[in-house]
């Protein structure tokens, strides 16, 4: 690879900030490559998870040439300012998921890229973050930890009907997770660094605020740049309340001392439901409280029924239609939620998971102008871009879709755009999400509500069944599948599950919704025998149709074992 | 509804003109593709008959069983082991998450064997009530075709019985085949394995095929000593080649001790268990000793001769597209026909019989790109082309895109087990070819795969789908660079893995 980048790219090092002024090189210029900088380390690449490997990807650097076609029309566009060499082209405040993205593809494009980000911690704020950003210190990876390390005692409670025996009923031991989750944090954390360092990036530790629409203060010191990219997430939120003080939010959740022995995890949103989850595996007691009749707003109506009464039958408690009033602290140290409808007491942890807020406050955005939703998230259009030219925003600070892979795609279409010559605006349709409850929910597209909204005329085929796994283990685990089809086109709309694994079924299910496939390209498709995931191809009878004129009925098929 | 019997467009009015017949259709076997092709057959309006050896958990020549292989000696019973043995990984990997365990564990193979009997049991009766609700008349017995349109049921008590029938379909599956290797009467099948009354210590498995692997991680699960022996170099052939130094690595890995290039001589019983000679001279100790060397069609009973049903060498049945036989009222399904020997194969092909001859609707099973997994600890699922089929069959250049990583979860049990993806694409069309996985939960990651390499989705659609994050499968759809291309001009000489 370094041979092949030497002779089409020109080179990149920290100390050539200033070689990226206004067109001031010539299209044709080419020099060594002096720095291994650029040069993604093999041995780092095989170290790595899985789970990281994916943002590591390489892209090639070939198209600089075309970089510059389009910073010559960025220029022209901004034509009223003079002319002025930048540190960077490109410099980035918040290295999680989106900025890391944006800023490896951005170099690896050619461009000259600087990203800042917090001293690391596991609990965020304003002065603590972390290279690796929400996803990989306190979100996706080491709440997925934690799923893992709590799906056991299910497992163990399987185990049995398949014969296996525990002369003690195996006990869970808090810190031994909480180390080995750290470790692993930590190790994750040094790869971001390496991965940035490796790309090319210069990396700065420090809060970064914006001082002017090119500048950007790192803690005392001013970096310019052509663009900034600001991506520093979002935070917890936990409303003001009596007593909000001892409340918990998801990051101090990931992280406890000890184990709690019952909690109240206020919220139903995903984090809520993930989190209730997590401590049930490890054997905590658990009380969810909602506001609304149901967890999970915004999901498939059908799905939210489903998820709410297996984690029922899995022993959490919800109390539905209650909102927090105040938190109380006993004598013996012990707390009481206080809501509409009375007090629950004795929990040792209430932890909130009621959303989570932009970090966009003491940017300096509004110094400069850019422009805020009432929520505090920054405005951007398609591509990302905020009211002020030269700034542009993604992942969680836009309030857009906050997924992980989102971010990805922002951060990877930002990079196209400003510094490839190709203009990409991330496409929305069609995004698949998982929740990690136990059981799980993978999904894809349009709920049935959704469908029934924009298309009227909708076909819904459905399958809860009992897995073959439970047959043996005797436990009441069930799954429930959905397709939600366009009477009209055949096309499906809409894919859900949960149950076992419904997080890695849904992915491939979701190439065939994003590519618009219909049902019958669905039928066309041999079952893989035994699996849960084949029901969704074997679908053969309506479990209703829905008209605009009226909703016409049909009792569905039992579910033929082995689907004969 | 019109019954036109496309094929010949002869019009078949099964319950007026056709009356002389007993039936419209009589099934011999009641398997996967039997059961299917009845009920649809039954759900057109036809009158079905079908007929099926007494059950049992082990096949032979006069016992059998409604549901078939799969249900009762094959993936389903299979599946269970298969969970009961996974259990072992999962409390070892518990340990790191936490999970204070004792060192003793204690695995109850009685108990898991008696509630596998106890499930298949309950499926035997659920398929018998399938039947029975379709309005299939069921028979317990064995089916001889006597004519064109006669069939002879032998009952249990040698009654014979005797019905007329327009169309005749033969559903009666295969058999676990032995080598004709001395002492061959001292090992075991796949049936024997799934109902073994002691579970053994130490098992000597013959053969490279998915049964062998897929026996040799249950055993090895459930604590038993396993040696594998095999003919080529890796287990799995017609598999991708990638994917099979993977399985048999992980298969090492988990502690199965593999014998490539090996075939057994003879068999001994010895005061100490069975002594396996191998065709290196090895001598291995065992208590069981299992043939997974194949399996042949069952059509040797069937009396076929007498109505001259065409056989290839292997004795599976001869069909056309429509699954015909060259005798016009006679048809096969399923594994006697020895296409592709899967259970939802059987489905696909007993669902088109039936829409082909009672449905007005002539439909061929389609055969391509269908998606097969193999239940080995961890898995692998595949569909479309290998990396070598691809190569061979391709005009172009091929594109290949793997990915090889530690999934998430054992960043913390530590397991050493990497998992594997692959991607085959077309240079030209970009159109993905095939797509292939090893590791945990790969039978359910491939489904929803396959209907997009079904529908000829291209890698440019692959990476427009956003992943699913954390999953492993999210992996599919981020293969952005290309591990290699091969042209089509400079295919690579066969190798003989």
């Amino acid at each position: 690879m370094a041979s092949s980048l030497s002779a089409t790219t020109p080179s990149l090092t920290f100390a050539s900030q200033t070689l990226y002024t206004r067109l001031s090189i010539p299209l044709s210029l080419s020099l060594p490559l002096s720095s291994s900088h650029f040069l993604s380390d093999p041995k780092t690449l095989s170290s790595l998870s899985r789970h990281h490997r994916g943002l590591l990807s390489h892209c090639h650097s070939h198209s600089h040439r075309h970089r510059r076609a389009f910073a010559a029309r960025a220029e022209s566009e901004n034509g009223a300012e003079p002319a002025r060499p930048y540190d960077f082209d490109l410099f980035t405040i918040g290295a999680g998921s989106g900025g890391v993205r944006a800023s490896r593809f951005a170099s690896n494009f050619g461009a000259s890229v600087a990203v800042c980000e917090l001293p690391f911690s596991t609990i965020s704020s304003d002065t603590t973050g972390g290279f690796g950003g929400t996803c990989v210190l306190r979100g996706c990876v080491p709440k997925k930890l934690l799923v893992y390390a709590s799906k056991y005692s299910h497992e163990f409670e399987e185990s049995h009907g398949f014969g296996w025996k525990y002369d003690a009923e195996p006990k869970h031991d808090w810190s031994t997770l909480m180390s080995n989750k750290n470790a692993e944090l930590q190790r994750l954390t040094g790869i971001y660094k390496n991965i940035l360092t490796n790309a090319g990036v210069m990396l700065i530790e420090g809060r970064g605020k914006i001082v002017d629409p090119h500048t950007v203060d790192v803690d005392g010191k001013l970096y310019s740049a052509r663009h900034i990219l600001v991506s520093v997430g979002g935070r917890p939120f936990i409303p003001e309340i009596p007593g909000s003080e001892y409340a918990i939010d998801s990051d101090a959740a990931l992280d406890l001392p000890s184990k709690p022995k019952k909690i109240a995890i206020v919220g139903g949103g995903y984090i809520a439901v993930e989190f209730a989850g997590i401590f049930n595996g490890l054997i905590t007691e658990v009380h969810v409280f909602i506001r609304q009749k149901k967890v999970l707003r915004g999901f498939d109506e059908e799905i939210r029924d489903f998820v709410a009464e297996q984690m029922s039958i899995r022993g959490i408690e919800f109390h539905t239609e209650e909102s927090p009033q105040a938190i109380i602290k006993s004598a013996d140290g012990s707390l009481s939620l206080k809501t509409n409808k009375g007090t629950v007491e004795g929990f040792s942890h209430v932890m909130f998971a009621t959303g989570r807020r932009p970090n966009t406050k003491n940017l300096g955005l509004e110094t400069v102008g850019v422009k805020m939703t009432k929520n505090g998230a920054i405005e951007v259009d398609e591509y990302s871009r905020t009211s002020v030219p030269s700034i542009w925003a993604v992942g969680d600070v836009t309030d857009r879709l906050n997924l992980t892979p989102v971010a990805l795609m922002e951060g990877g279409a930002l990079a196209k755009t400003l510094f490839q010559n190709e203009p990409t605006k991330p496409d929305y349709r069609a995004v698949p999400s998982a929740v990690f409850s136990q059981p799980p929910i993978g999904q894809v597209g349009l709920s049935e509500e959704q469908a029934i909204q924009e298309y009227g005329d909708v076909d819904i085929f459905t399958a809860n069944f009992r897995p073959l796994k439970a047959t043996l283990s005797g436990l009441p685990d069930r799954v429930f599948m959905k397709l939600v089809v366009c009477a009209k086109t055949n096309k499906v709309l809409g894919l859900h599950m949960c149950g076992d694994d419904a997080a890695e079924i849904v992915q491939g299910f979701a190439v065939a919704v994003k590519a618009g496939l219909t049902k019958a390209d669905y039928d066309a498709t041999v079952g893989i025998h035994p699996t849960a995931a084949e029901e969704f191809v074997t679908m053969r009878t309506p479990t209703r149709k829905i008209r605009k004129t009226s909703e016409e009925k049909i009792d569905s098929e039992a579910k033929a074992p082995a689907g004969v | 509804m019109a019954r036109k019997m496309l094929i010949d467009g002869e019009l078949s009015q099964p319950n007026a003109e056709e009356g002389h017949y007993d039936f419209d259709l009589f099934v011999i076997g009641a398997g996967s593709g039997g059961v299917r092709a009845s009920r649809f057959s039954a759900n057109y309006g036809a009158k079905v008959g079908i007929c099926e050896l007494p059950f049992h958990p082990i096949s032979s020549e006069v016992i059998g069983g409604i549901g078939g292989t799969c249900v009762i000696r094959g993936c389903v019973p299979k599946k269970i082991l298969v969970y009961g043995a996974s259990f072992r990984g999962e409390l070892e990997d518990a340990r790191n998450y936490g999970w204070e365990l004792n060192e003793k564990i204690d695995f109850n193979w009685k108990k898991l064997l008696h509630k596998k009997t106890e499930e298949i049991v309950r499926l035997n009766g659920i398929y018998k009530r399938l039947l029975t609700n379709a309005g299939v008349k069921s028979y317990e017995g064995e089916g001889k075709i006597v004519g064109p349109n006669e069939v002879e049921v032998t009952q249990l008590d040698g009654t014979k019985l005797s019905y007329t029938a327009k169309h005749i379909l033969i559903a009666t599956g295969s058999r676990a085949q032995r080598p004709d290797i001395p002492g061959q009467e001292l090992a075991i099948t796949s049936d024997e394995a799934l109902s073994l009354e002691e579970l053994p210590k130490r098992v000597v498995i013959l053969g490279g095929g998915y049964i062998a692997v897929e026996f040799a991680s249950i055993w090895n699960g459930m604590g038993v000593a396993v040696d594998l022996c095999f003919r080529k170099e890796l287990p799995l052939r017609g598999f991708d080649d990638e994917m099979r130094a993977v399985v048999a690595r992980n298969l090492e890995g988990r502690g199965v001790n593999l014998h490539p290039r090996t075939s057994l001589s003879e068999i001994i019983k010895t005061g100490d268990g069975i002594k396996v000679i191998t065709d290196h001279g090895e001598e291995l100790i065992a208590d069981v000793v299992m043939f997974a060397t194949g399996r042949a069609p069952n059509t040797k009973r069937l009396n076929l001769e007498a109505v001259g049903v065409e056989l290839d060498q292997t004795g599976a049945v001869k069909v056309d597209e429509y699954s015909r036989t060259n005798i016009p009222s006679i048809w096969a399904v399923g594994d006697v026909t020895n296409r592709m020997n899967l259970t939802p194969v059987a489905l696909m092909e007993g669902t088109c019989f039936a829409k082909t001859v009672f449905g007005g609707q002539p439909s061929k099973p389609d055969h391509k790109d269908v998606p097969c997994a193999v239940f080995s600890i961890p898995s692998l699922s595949v569909v479309g082309l290998s990396e070598e089929q691809a190569i061979e069959q391709a005009n172009g250049d091929i594109l290949v895109f793997t990915s090889t990583f530690n999934p998430m979860k054992n960043t913390i049990s530590g397991r050493q087990e990497k998992t594997i993806m692959k991607l085959v694409v077309d240079a030209e069309t970009d159109k993905v070819l095939g797509a292939s996985m090893c590791g945990p939960d790969s039978p359910e990651i491939m489904q929803g795969i396959a209907v997009a390499v079904k529908c000829g989705a291209t890698k440019a659609q692959f990476d427009s789908t956003v992943g699913i994050h954390p999953s492993a499968a999210e992996e599919f759809v981020t293969m952005r660079s290309v591990s290699r291309r091969i042209a089509g001009a400079s295919k690579p000489k066969k190798t003989n893995l």
